[in-house]
């Protein structure tokens, strides 16, 4: 019956149950009482179907309270406490009345009337109690279990209901009173068996425990009292007897199972106490691991995680100073330190260091004895036991978690397996918030780069003048890090064109700025300044002011003066100009310092400039060191050779045409080598056949 | 990466720095802390030795240009030796062969020093 009333729904239990309970209130006001064998065994099965229900429905309510079981057991203090109470006033004031419903004229007088509506109601709100502190009784056993038992307590449930059902043979009948007492038995050796299901005690806190050893002292007490009431012929038994014999039964066992289950929790409770602060603290532990395992995914700023690592360590093995330290090549850093100063953790580590102290691989413990620590430090901190356990990140040993306790007992087995296993999980975290830390370190320098190569990208000619006498092309290609290439044109008049190839040293963003100067400078001289030499120079004087010691820049200034068919050159540290005439490369180096370098006038009395006549067909070339030193795997540079020939044998093809040779055999050349630097190349051809005739 | 290695020693009261490898914007940091240590012992008499130094780029150059002031206002000097002639051609054309001694051996600018003195 129980099983079919488990697989129909709730709501269905409810109406099913308020059907049952009308039909038994019904049945109880017309015949409250009777003596026939058919009265009591209709009137026996009804409560107990009535009763089977109502504990199905509360169990839905009591699953909340599963994980509590302190709830539990303030719950059933508090029902019993009530059934005390009720007991106690009955004993006192209703003792006298009669109360045998069977002894009294029924619904012949209003007294009679009212005696059995206050026994029904009684009887109703016992019952109620009853069923309630079963349920509960049924969710302390169940607390903590990690295998079916339910075969004991259902067994135990089907007794209660045989000798609840039986109970009034034993009123009846004397010859038959060894059912009910066989099955009372049967009971009673299942609640003993029951009882023995406090395993949840083992996980409580020890302040809880001493609770519930206080607790369950007072419910034995109250237990014990109110079984002895319940056996006692009082108004209480009366009534009980009168609505139902098993309900009398029931208190009863209850009662019992009240006083042999906190008997039980009682003494277990007793024998838990001992161990109950190494309970608490193993759930600290694991509470800690809990707690990092979260922070973890959360916290991604190193620091942080630092200190929240050295702060668990603490609680997790019970030590009084805990530090966490990262070795690198050849210096430590101190990341976080709890309870101890930085500089007095970085002389014990770098001692622990360099005395091969540490286990890089597993947990270390050392003894104070161990340590050959400068007196100095011995004296400033008083330690008793050194531990440590090393962060392994890709399998290398990155740093240490290492801890100190001043108590003069060792770490134990379980603090040293504790520790280890918090150790790792500090390394995953650890690793995680560098791996991030890293990754936005990567995206800074990217934005940046992003950055410079825009300016760059700005700074550089958008397009390039035309004229009918002279063939122009301008290539550029970036490398990864702004390498600081720089060129420009600089239509002079009608008739004249200045143009400068420059390189910043350096990279980066730095050098994207030093160009954007740089290309202020030529562009504001360019127009005052007519000869290159006198250009740079002025430009020399400008930039070693302003630069940084260590940064250069090379540069080429030139003028092309279609009147005398001539172009003007100065030269400041930069790489060659090619000339390129009848299949013969001329090499241009004038005497020239890189700009910004030297700050005396030095400067000035060595830089030259040159004139070059030029012919009809005449190819000058520029180009910056991203040409020449382009490299192929082997790091065997492109050079000026390969260059050189390159426009010797290609001098016939248009200005366009040869610097898309050029740079292809560039490409082919560094195929497998990431370009390091900027490359740039600037090619003329000189087309002015007017000039040339004249000449 | 490219390997770069410096190392100094001392030879007649001269500190020798002694370069391998490649010298590059991502190198040159290396080469400014010793020289910065150099200036920390007041050590400002520097010979460096190119023997070994392989490549040289325009950050590598600069680490040079850095120091020489303080050297040179110090009555120290920083003077290369053994320089490869691939090297030298980086430094020739940037002028430096007026700015600075090259030597082609050690000993050579060991002797330089020890006339000044």
């Amino acid at each position: 019956m129980y099983s079919l009333l488990k697989n129909i729904s709730h709501k269905k239990r409810i109406d099913l149950f308020i059907v049952l309970f009308s039909i038994l209130i019904f049945f109880k006001l017309i015949l409250p009482a009777s003596e026939s064998y058919i009265y009591y065994f209709f009137n026996e099965i009804l409560v107990l179907t009535v009763f089977g229900l109502g504990l199905i429905i509360s169990k839905t309510y009591l699953s909340d309270k599963k994980n509590q079981p302190l709830h539990l057991v303030l719950n059933s203090g508090v029902i019993v406490a009530g059934i005390f109470l009720f007991n106690s006033l009955s004993l006192n004031l209703l003792d006298n009345v009669k109360n045998d419903l069977n002894k009294i004229p029924l619904y012949e007088s209003f007294s009679s009337v009212i005696i059995v509506i206050v026994n029904l109601i009684g009887a109703l709100i016992f019952s109620a109690a009853l069923i309630y502190l079963f349920g509960i009784f049924h969710q302390l056993f169940l607390l903590r279990q990690k295998k079916d038992l339910s075969f004991y307590f259902n067994s135990m449930s089907i007794f209660f209901a045989l000798s609840f059902v039986t109970q009034f043979l034993e009123k009846k009948n004397e010859e038959l009173e060894f059912i009910p007492i066989t099955f009372f038995a049967m009971s009673v050796i299942l609640i003993i068996i029951n009882s023995f299901r406090v395993a949840w005690i083992a996980f409580i806190s020890k302040r809880q425990k001493l609770y519930v050893l206080l607790i369950s002292t007072i419910l034995i007490v109250l237990f014990a009292i109110n079984l002895g009431m319940a056996e006692d012929d009082g108004f209480t038994k009366n009534f009980l007897v009168n609505f139902s014999p098993g309900l009398h039964f029931f208190l009863t066992i209850l009662l019992l199972y009240g006083l042999i289950y906190y008997s039980v929790l009682f003494i277990t409770t007793l024998f838990h106490l001992p161990t109950a602060e190494a309970i608490d603290k193993k759930v600290e532990e694991v509470s800690s691991l809990i707690d990092l395992s979260k922070l973890m995914t959360r916290v991604l700023d190193i620091k942080d995680l630092s200190d929240s690592i050295t702060n668990y360590i603490l609680k997790v093995i019970n030590s009084d100073a805990a530090w966490f330290v990262e070795v690198k090549k050849e210096k430590i850093e101190i990341h976080s330190t709890a309870n101890i100063e930085k500089n007095l953790a970085e002389e014990i580590t770098k001692n622990c260091l360099n005395n091969n102290l540490l286990d890089k691989e597993k947990v270390s413990v050392l003894n104070k004895t161990q340590l050959v620590v400068d007196p100095a430090i011995n004296n400033m901190v008083d330690y008793y036991t050194i531990i440590s356990a090393p962060i392994i990140r890709h399998e290398i040993n990155n740093g240490f978690i290492i801890a100190i306790r001043i108590k003069t007992f060792q770490f134990d087995d379980d603090e040293i397996k504790s520790f280890q296993a918090f150790a790792q999980y500090a390394a995953i975290a650890f690793e995680n918030a560098k791996l991030i830390e890293e990754s936005i370190e990567k995206e800074r320098l990217e934005s940046e780069l992003k950055v410079a190569r825009d300016i760059q990208y700005k700074i550089l000619p958008r397009e390039i003048p035309q004229y009918s006498h002279l063939e122009l092309s301008a290539v550029f290609i970036p490398a990864f890090e702004v390498g600081g290439d720089y060129y420009d044109f600089f239509p002079l008049d009608t008739c004249k064109l200045g143009f400068v190839i420059a390189d910043v040293s350096g990279k980066g963003i730095s050098a994207a700025f030093i160009m954007a100067e740089v290309k202020g400078i030529f562009e504001s001289l360019s127009k005052s300044i007519q000869q290159p030499r006198n250009l740079l120079i002025s430009a020399n004087s400008i930039l070693k002011n302003s630069l940084e010691k260590k940064n250069f820049v090379t540069a080429i200034y030139g003028i092309f003066d279609c009147k005398n068919s001539r172009l003007t050159i100065s030269r400041a540290g930069h790489v060659p100009m090619y000339l390129c005439r009848n299949k013969i490369v001329n090499k241009f180096i004038p005497n020239g310092i890189g700009l910004g370098i030297e700050k005396t006038n030095i400067f000035e009395s060595n830089i030259k400039e040159i004139d070059i006549d030029l012919i009809y067909g005449d190819v000058i070339t520029l180009f910056t060191d991203g040409i020449s030193e382009a490299k192929n795997k082997d790091l065997e540079e492109f050079g000026y050779a390969r260059l050189e020939k390159l426009i010797c044998e290609n001098s016939d093809l248009t200005v366009d045409a040869l610097s898309k040779k050029i740079m292809e055999e560039v490409t082919v050349f560094s195929e497998n080598y990431q370009q390091h630097d900027d490359i740039t190349l600037i090619l003329f051809k000189w087309k002015n056949n007017l000039t040339a005739e004249v000449k | 990466m490219a390997e770069f290695n410096v190392a100094t020693r001392v030879q007649g009261g001269v500190k020798i720095i002694d370069l391998k490898g490649y010298l590059d914007a991502h190198t040159a940091p290396d080469l400014e802390k010793t020289f910065n240590r150099l200036i920390e012992e007041k050590n400002y008499k520097v010979i460096v030795n190119f023997e070994e130094l392989k490549y040289i780029s325009s950050a590598g150059l600069g680490v040079f240009m850095a120091y020489i002031e303080t050297m040179r206002e110090n009555s120290g000097d920083i003077k290369f030796a053994k320089m490869k002639d691939d090297i030298y051609n980086i430094f020739d054309l940037l002028g430096f062969p007026v700015l600075y001694e090259f030597f082609k051996e050690e000993k050579d600018a060991l002797e330089k020093f020890n006339l000044k003195l």
